[in-house]
């Protein structure tokens, strides 16, 4: 097998970081749209994955996660407007269900799709300003969860981590005590060499799901829970090691810290644990 | 990226699969153990000299140096493949890794000639003379002297933890050459024959058992050394150690991928639905994923550290549950752990906690993980030092 990304996938990588740093802080309906004109909901798994991690990195506001990831797999098809999907079987914390046009249940009748509007969901008091999760009320509903949706959550919870370390590099270089830079202490380098290695090892998996899907290999449902669950392990040490190395000002509400960690955080505890997909290898 | 093999690649795995499977050792030959990382026992010599003759030895080499100029990915491929059957690629790990492989860097036409096949051929085994009791991972510190006289040096000091010493026919050992040069600039590396007057090699057990004898320290009085073999130019003998290093490096990650995966096989009914085993799975598949990344072109070799760390710390972490999901029946010792297979005796006789313990090899040894990790942060995120 060949684990490079080829230039292609290389200059995407590079054009989604340009343009999502270019629409960032414009109204949230602005950068939906620029996403949709750029053909992003159509990509390929593993393009969809590297789109995810920028979006992640950037902590992206809009329904993407839940159109491309739940809503098009599950349905074979992408929404009229933004789409999300209940497939955990009891309609709790459905990502983006207060606000999606349409939304596809997964029942034992099979897939049916119903306009947003007309749905009973409830949004979901949560810590991450920008998440959007409710409950939904629906009859028959089954679980099957599609392993693009556990890809999608942790490509993203990979960029938000990667955002993360970012943040903290740039932070240990600068800030000056016991007249050093923090970075050349050493407990300090060490917690940043293995947040890089627990990004890498998550990274590395995420593309491995990417291409599973994209070639419908037989691992694909085990590369999916070792994805989510190695984004879920990842994500754990980088909000450990990335809110201590920031000292005070990493609990502020205006250091932009706090949106990453909670992205990364969110990522992990949405369609289970970095645990429950370990288990779900072992079955 | 792609999930399908290279056709060229599965090729050329195929006929070394074929050549294996046509000239692998019977058993009944196969009895002798290795003693030591520099002792190979006479069969051994003999199938590692029919390996160097039909270009399966080092297939990155030339023919004649026991190759086939084949490339990165198929030089993987090769080892896979005698990880996939437990076969050792060598008994004397460093000499054929690191001493030979340095010698076809750095050496001249007359040192590859003299010492490089030989070892490669398996006609004499080497040893790594590196670390001193001063100097672990602070290598630079290293005081072992060697003054020019005549037609050669005169070498005075002391090496530690060299593997194999007592059974090994020559040392690669790294000397201070000039001591008034800033501390990386002053070394050199020179070829010493054990035999040579001066030369004491105390072998000492290993954590495993008193008896187990691969570590030495090796005294160096007043010995002789011609200035043939002195290996790369004065004064460069940083350059060759990180060479010599860094030879094995590039696919080093492999061998704790082949430790995974044997943990994942011999500990199966251990791990069955616990959760640690799935860790081990995810680590197996992306220690993998990044060697295979590091296959392609213009990598940053500090990346190898990476590797390196992920894959040494999962072994220690992996051994360590497995050692703890059998209780008290792991403090049993010697033990039976493994399939046995007579090309790779280690763990048919190996306890858990005899891979436990030695998993600290990983983790020590080319490196700490200390180290690791310094590199990381300076040279891949670019932390001040
Ligand atoms: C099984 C085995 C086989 C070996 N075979 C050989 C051989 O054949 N030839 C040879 O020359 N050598 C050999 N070695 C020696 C090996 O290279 C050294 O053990 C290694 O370089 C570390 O040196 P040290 O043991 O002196 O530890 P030290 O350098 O004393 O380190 C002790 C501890 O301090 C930490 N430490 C040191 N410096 C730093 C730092 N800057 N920052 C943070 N932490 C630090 C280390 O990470 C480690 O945890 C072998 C070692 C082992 C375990």
């Amino acid at each position: 097998m060949e684990f490079e990304l080829d230039e292609e996938q290389q200059l995407l990588r590079r054009s989604v970081r340009e343009t999502v740093t270019k629409v960032r802080g414009r109204p949230e309906k602005q950068q939906w749209e620029t996403y949709l004109r750029l053909g992003w909901l159509e990509a390929p798994p593993l393009e969809l994955a590297l789109i995810l991690e920028e979006l992640g990195y950037a902590a992206d506001p809009t329904p993407f996660l839940a159109t491309a990831t739940w809503f098009a797999p599950l349905t074979g098809r992408l929404p009229e407007g933004s789409g999300t999907a209940v497939f955990d079987g009891i309609g709790r914390y459905v990502l983006d269900a207060d606000r999606a046009d349409e939304v596809a249940l997964l029942t034992h009748r099979g897939v049916t799709v119903v306009p947003g509007a007309e749905l009973a969901a409830e949004r979901v008091p949560v810590l991450d300003p920008h998440l959007h999760a409710a409950h939904v009320d629906a009859d028959g509903l089954v679980a099957a969860v599609p392993d693009l949706a556990l890809l999608g959550l942790a490509a993203t919870c990979v960029g938000a981590c990667r955002r993360v370390l970012d943040l903290v590099l740039d932070h240990v270089k600068q800030r000056v005590q016991f007249g050093r830079p923090l970075g050349s202490f050493q407990a300090v380098k060490h917690k940043a060499a293995d947040m890089h290695v627990a990004i890498e090892r998550a990274r590395a998996l995420t593309h491995f799901s990417a291409l599973t899907i994209a070639e419908d290999d037989p691992r694909r449902a085990d590369a999916a829970h070792m994805a989510k669950a190695a984004a879920g392990e990842c994500q754990r040490l980088v909000f450990r090691h990335g809110l201590q190395l920031s000292g005070a000002m990493g609990f502020t509400w205006e250091n932009e810290l706090q949106y990453h960690l909670k992205r990364a955080q969110a990522c992990d505890l949405l369609l289970g644990t970095a645990s429950v997909h370990r288990k779900a290898l072992l079955a | 990226m792609k999930l399908a093999d290279d056709p060229e690649v599965e090729e050329f795995r195929a006929q070394f699969a074929a050549f294996l499977d046509a000239h692998l050792p019977e058993e009944a030959e196969a009895r002798e153990r290795a003693g030591s990382s520099a002792h190979v026992p006479a069969w051994a010599r003999r199938w590692q000299r029919t390996l160097f003759d039909a270009g399966w030895l080092l297939p990155g080499q030339p023919p004649e140096y026991g190759g086939r100029n084949a490339g990165l990915p198929q030089q993987l491929a090769h080892l896979e493949e005698l990880a996939r059957r437990r076969i050792y690629h060598s008994f004397n790990p460093q000499g054929l890794g690191i001493i030979a492989a340095s010698l076809l860097t750095f050496g001249t036409e007359e040192q590859k000639r003299r010492w490089a096949v030989p070892i490669l051929r398996a006609e004499i085994t080497a040893a790594l003379g590196m670390s001193e009791p001063e100097a672990g991972s602070d290598l630079a510190a290293l005081r072992t002297r060697a003054v020019a006289d005549g037609d050669g040096f005169v070498v005075n000091g002391q090496k530690i933890w060299t593997s194999g010493a007592h059974d090994a026919d020559v040392l690669l050992t790294f000397v201070r050459t000039d001591p008034e040069a800033p501390k990386h600039k002053g070394i050199s590396a020179l070829l010493i024959p054990t035999g040579t007057e001066g030369v004491v090699r105390r072998p000492f057990g290993s954590i495993a058992a008193e008896d187990d004898l691969d570590f030495n320290e090796v005294f160096l009085t007043d010995v002789r050394v011609p200035r043939e073999n002195l290996v790369g130019p004065l004064g460069e003998g940083w350059r060759v150690a990180n060479g010599s290093l860094g030879h094995e490096r590039t696919l080093l990650w492999l061998s704790y991928a082949e430790r995974l995966e044997d943990l994942l096989l011999d500990a199966a009914d251990a791990g069955a639905g616990q959760e640690w085993y799935a860790t081990l799975r995810m680590d197996l598949t992306a220690l993998r994923l990044l060697g295979y990344r590091q296959l392609g072109p213009d990598r940053d070799p500090a990346e190898i550290s990476v590797l390196k760390l992920l894959g040494s710390e999962a072994v220690q972490s992996a051994s360590l549950h497995v050692l703890e999901a059998h209780g008290a029946e792991g403090l049993e010792h010697p033990g039976r752990t493994g399939p046995y297979h007579h090309m790779h005796h280690e763990h048919f006789i190996s306890s858990w906690f005899e891979r436990y313990a030695r998993s600290f090899a990983g983790t020590i040894a080319g490196g700490t993980s200390e180290i690791q990790r310094n590199i990381i942060a300076e040279r891949i995120l670019g932390l001040p030092r």
